[in-house]
């Protein structure tokens, strides 16, 4: 009977030891409660997830010391220990922030960045820009249709905010890219010399750029190259203006690839068939060819080069401005441009090495001659050879998941001979050495700044810089962020204006900018306000003016010159409200003074216009096949200038002879694509064809003016052509794009 | 004394085997709540469970399996929704879970094959444009592999015949060709045994719900 009885309390403890015990409590975070938080008793399957308020409960049979964890993606994990005995057990937790990626406030003051790691919708992919009517497939182009950059017809590069083209770097993988543009004749702008498909992905800064980059007071265009090609590919395009021809590799084991291409462009035929306003005596032709290879190392390391030659010439006669000297001006232009860049990135451990080096070479050979009853009369030759060479190296460290710090060194060397005439021959020589800092510092996923300093020394100068750099960036709440930044700017002198000896400086610029953003899915809007102040801006002065020579050579003088730019910006992004629609409105309002160059006192300069809006909207039709684009821009008119020059004293001053404004700038574009084979399952070529219209409505659009010597007679500037239409078929072989293509217009 | 002995012994042994199909158990209460799931704070709670069962049974891969799974399938109704910006979030926890199923039930495994093909899929979804050329491929791959493995398995069928289903026409997908891949799927279904009582056995109702027509 003990027995049974003994038996009987043993089972009745088992049963007891198995009662179920309930345990609740509430999770919170900064005193609010936290939901799908995952509530377990350690090494038991006992558990529960918090509701919406934080609050969870779930019954357990286990017994005595338990450890109760609290885990959630965005929070620290938290362990309770607990004692289960056979009342009902309370535990609340408050959880500690985890900082994350994905969640943490990215400092984006003054740029747009168009890559895939960070969730912004202000993208601007390569397939955007091919998509953008009126871009031409041209990166800087494009660019132009978002705000803070400015619509300058008549001359290559961006001007940002008030800033000239030549305040402005571009770079690729890092490295500095001289001599972007294809070689011109004032008056016609040059074009992107680089492909855009060769990069996969781009951050336009328009003000407050990373100390990584320097050299440039208004902005700066960092282009990331492609990486290894997805399959081996065979590609040919034709067009009434041009023909080429290209093909990519890609290695067996997908570790290496090589490719190479080969175009050549001429105008001549769209010459015949346009009414050109621009009497081109030589069509603008040219040659282009590139090579590159992409390796990956056994280690881990990833090397990639490209490589590039083209060759352009083309020449322009205007009829003369001096009728009583001649009755036509001529320039011809010759150009050769090559370009290398080879870049290196791998990770060590915490460490990551990111290493360029770029080797470019420029000759724009120039020639201006007039003529009269069909004789040549005079001829000024201005030859330019640049050789330069930039090499930099970063490297990173990361603190935690959202800090790091960078640091690294640059050097970038020029070297420049010009030729004009034996009337001026230079020889500029020039060595920037700079070294630079970076650290990105995330203190919670709501606040994180960028705190960088670059310093340089110019060996042409004979003179050092130290320019500091801060942006600071907080979420005010869950779908907006303001973000501030300042820097300091330094940008050596134009070296085309240094022709004679001065006693010169860096130019500087100050950049102050305040942007609130609001990013939703599918949805982006951006308000940006800034201040540049500019100080230490190049002065220039005429050399003597030699008799035979018919164009004036300017020569760096001081750094007297300064301004300002201020302004405001809006830039709204939507893909989700109309089906397969996207749309993108832009719109830029401007107030900029400045006393630089040959400017006789402070002026708003020729370059800015004060009111610029743009509107970009895509639609694809899948029944159709069809991409249908267009764009809009509207600028404000610019002001000109006619500055001569008069004697004052024995001495040559500046004054503003004649001055007016620009009328508005207006061009409607439009473009269609269209891909015959999409969808064709076995179709081993996949075509594109492309129409497309610049100026649809044929505005008549005014760049600026020139005048004869004595200002009583003046030109307009205006662009090549009015209306342009482009036909084109670009087609593909070996591998099969149509999903490509689909799911870039999904 | 024997007797009580043995009783005792006998009791033991039988809460040990109780202890045992407790996993099972468990495991069957939360796999049968899957296809029930209504929304995203019930596929969440799921999620955790699973979780809560991998943690404990470290030599079992179904445990993370699932949990995988449930994300997926939580990634997959945010996108029904069209939020599509939260869709790699839920992948990516997906994506954890599958490595860790992976190492313990090894590389060849076609289901494990098959819920990364739908994880890559999802995050593809978030930005096709950008992301077709990287995710897009490697759901591809993952779906080739999956098949190599595994051809007659019912849930990789009905995954292509998704696939086709909601491709458009004119981009070679087909709703009628996707109804016949579905019919297919459905006959490999019944004729589908799963290896044990808990392991993956999802899909058939899918498969019924498009052939009887309720996905229009």
């Amino acid at each position: 009977m003990k027995t049974k009885l003994l038996f009987l309390i043993t089972f009745l403890s088992f049963a007891l030891n198995f009662a179920q015990t309930r345990i609740s409590g509430k999770v919170t975070y900064k005193n609010r409660g936290v939901g799908e938080v995952n509530v377990t008793l350690k090494n038991t399957y006992d558990g529960a997830t918090t509701d919406s308020n934080g609050n969870f409960s779930f019954e357990t049979s286990e017994k005595g010391s338990r450890v109760l964890v609290f885990t959630h993606p965005k929070y620290i994990d938290v362990e309770k220990p607990i004692v289960i005995e056979n009342q009902e057990v309370s535990v609340n937790a408050e959880l500690k922030e985890q900082i994350n990626e994905i969640d943490a406030v990215v400092v984006s003051a003054g740029s747009i960045e168009a890559s895939d790691k960070k969730r912004s919708t202000t993208l601007l992919t390569p397939i955007d820009i091919y998509t953008t009517a009126g871009a031409e497939g041209q990166i800087t182009s494009a660019l132009t249709y978002l705000p803070g950059v400015q619509k300058v017809g008549e001359t290559e590069g961006l001007f940002i905010r008030g800033g000239t083209g030549t305040e402005s770097k571009i770079f690729m993988d890092g490295s500095l890219i001289n001599n972007y543009f294809s070689n011109s004749v004032p008056g016609i702008a040059g074009r992107d010399r680089f492909n855009t498909s060769l990069f996969k992905g781009n951050v336009f800064s328009s003000g407050g750029y990373s100390a990584l980059y320097g050299q440039a007071l208004s902005g700066a265009l960092m282009l990331e190259s492609v990486d290894l090609p997805d399959q081996s590919s065979y590609d040919f395009g034709v067009s009434p203006i041009f023909l080429n021809a290209g093909f990519q590799r890609l290695g067996d084991n997908k570790n290496y690839s090589y490719g190479a291409s080969l175009g050549y462009s001429n105008l001549k035929l769209m010459q015949e068939i346009f009414n050109f306003n621009t009497n081109f005596s030589e069509a603008p032709q040219s040659v282009n060819s590139d090579l590159n290879f992409r390796f990956k190392t056994k280690s881990g390391g990833f090397f990639k080069y490209y490589g590039k030659y083209d060759s352009n010439r083309m020449a322009v006669e205007t009829p003369s401005l001096e009728p009583e000297n001649y009755d036509q001006s001529l320039v011809k232009l010759k150009g050769k441009n090559t370009y290398h860049n080879l870049s290196f990135k791998q990770k060590f451990g915490k460490y990551l090495l990111n290493a360029g080096a770029s080797y470019s070479y420029n000759q724009s050979d120039l020639d201006f001659s007039t003529q009269k009853d069909e004789i040549q009369t005079g001829s000024t030759k201005l030859l330019n050879d640049g050789n330069y060479i930039n090499f930099k190296t970063v490297l990173e460290r990361k603190i935690n998941k959202i800090s790091a710090l960078r640091g690294g060194f640059e050097l970038n060397s020029t070297s420049e001979k010009l030729n004009f005439n034996d009337f001026v021959t230079k020889n500029y020589k020039d060595l920037i050495s700079s070294a630079f800092a970076e650290t990105d510092l995330g203190f919670s996923n709501q606040l994180s700044a960028k705190i960088g300093v670059r310093a340089e020394h110019s060996s042409y100068l004979g003179k050092s810089n130290i320019a500091p750099r801060l942006a600071l960036a907080y979420r005010l709440a869950k779908d907006w962020t303001t973000s501030f930044a300042y820097g300091i700017f330094y940008q050596n002198p134009e070296s085309r204006y240094i022709n004679g000896p001065a006693n010169l400086d860096f130019q500087k610029s100050q950049h102050y900018i305040f942007q609130v953003q609001r990013t939703t899915e599918g949805r982006s809007l951006r308000f940006e306000a800034f201040y540049k102040k500019y100080d230490d801006l190049l002065k220039v002065k005429n050399l003597q003016y030699i008799d035979g020579q018919n164009q004036f050579v300017q020569t760096a003088d001081n750094n007297s010159g300064f301004g300002y730019a201020k302004g405001l910006e809006l830039f709204w992004r939507d893909k989700k409200t109309f089906d397969n629609i996207d749309y993108w409105i832009s719109y830029s309002f401007l107030d900029s003074k400045r006393d630089f160059m040959n400017y006789p006192m402070s002026l708003k300069p020729n370059f800015a216009s004060e009111h610029t809006l743009s509107a970009v909207a895509k639609r694809f039709v899948p029944e159709w096949k069809t991409g249908f684009n267009i764009s809009y821009t509207y600028a404000k008119g610019r002001p000109y200038y006619d500055i001569a020059t008069q004697d004052v004293n024995g001495e040559q001053k500046y004054f503003v002879r004649h001055e007016g404004k620009l009328k508005d700038y207006n061009a409607l574009n439009f473009s269609l694509n269209y891909l015959p084979n999409l969808g064709k399952k076995d179709s081993k070529t996949f075509t594109v064809l492309v129409l497309s219209v610049t100026n649809i409505l044929g505005s008549k659009n005014v760049y600026g003016y020139n005048f004869s010597m004595d200002g009583s007679r003046s030109s307009a500037v205006i662009p090549p052509v009015n209306t342009f239409v482009f036909v084109g078929a670009f087609i593909s072989f070996g591998v099969d794009k149509t999903q490509d293509a689909i799911n870039n217009n999904l | 004394m024997k007797k009580y002995l043995l009783t005792f012994a006998l009791s033991l042994i039988s809460l040990t085997a109780f202890a045992q199909t407790d996993y099972e158990k468990v495991m069957s209460d939360k796999i049968a709540k899957i296809e029930n799931c209504k929304s995203l704070d019930e596929f969440q709670t799921l999620a955790n469970d699973f979780d809560r069962i991998g943690k404990k049974e470290t030599k079992e891969w179904l445990p993370a399996y699932y949990a995988a799974f449930v994300y997926i399938q939580k990634g997959r109704m945010l996108m029904r929704d069209g939020k599509m910006s939260e869709l790699s979030a839920q992948a990516n926890i997906a994506e954890k879970y599958l490595d860790q199923a992976e190492s313990i039930a090894g590389k060849d495994n076609a289901e494990i094959h098959l819920l990364r093909k739908m994880s890559y899929s999802l995050k593809m979804m978030e930005n096709p444009t950008e992301r077709y050329m990287t995710d897009g491929m490697k759901a591809m791959e993952e779906l080739r592999k999956a098949e190599s493995l595994d051809p007659g398995n019912p849930r990789i069928a009905l995954i292509k015949a998704e696939d086709t289903y909601f491709t458009p026409e004119q981009f070679g997908g087909s709703k009628t060709k996707g109804m016949e891949q579905f019919k297919d799927a459905l006959a490999k279904f019944t004729t589908y045994s799963p290896k044990s009582k808990i392991a993956p056995n999802w899909g058939k109702a899918e498969a019924e719900y498009f052939i009887n027509g309720a996905a229009k």
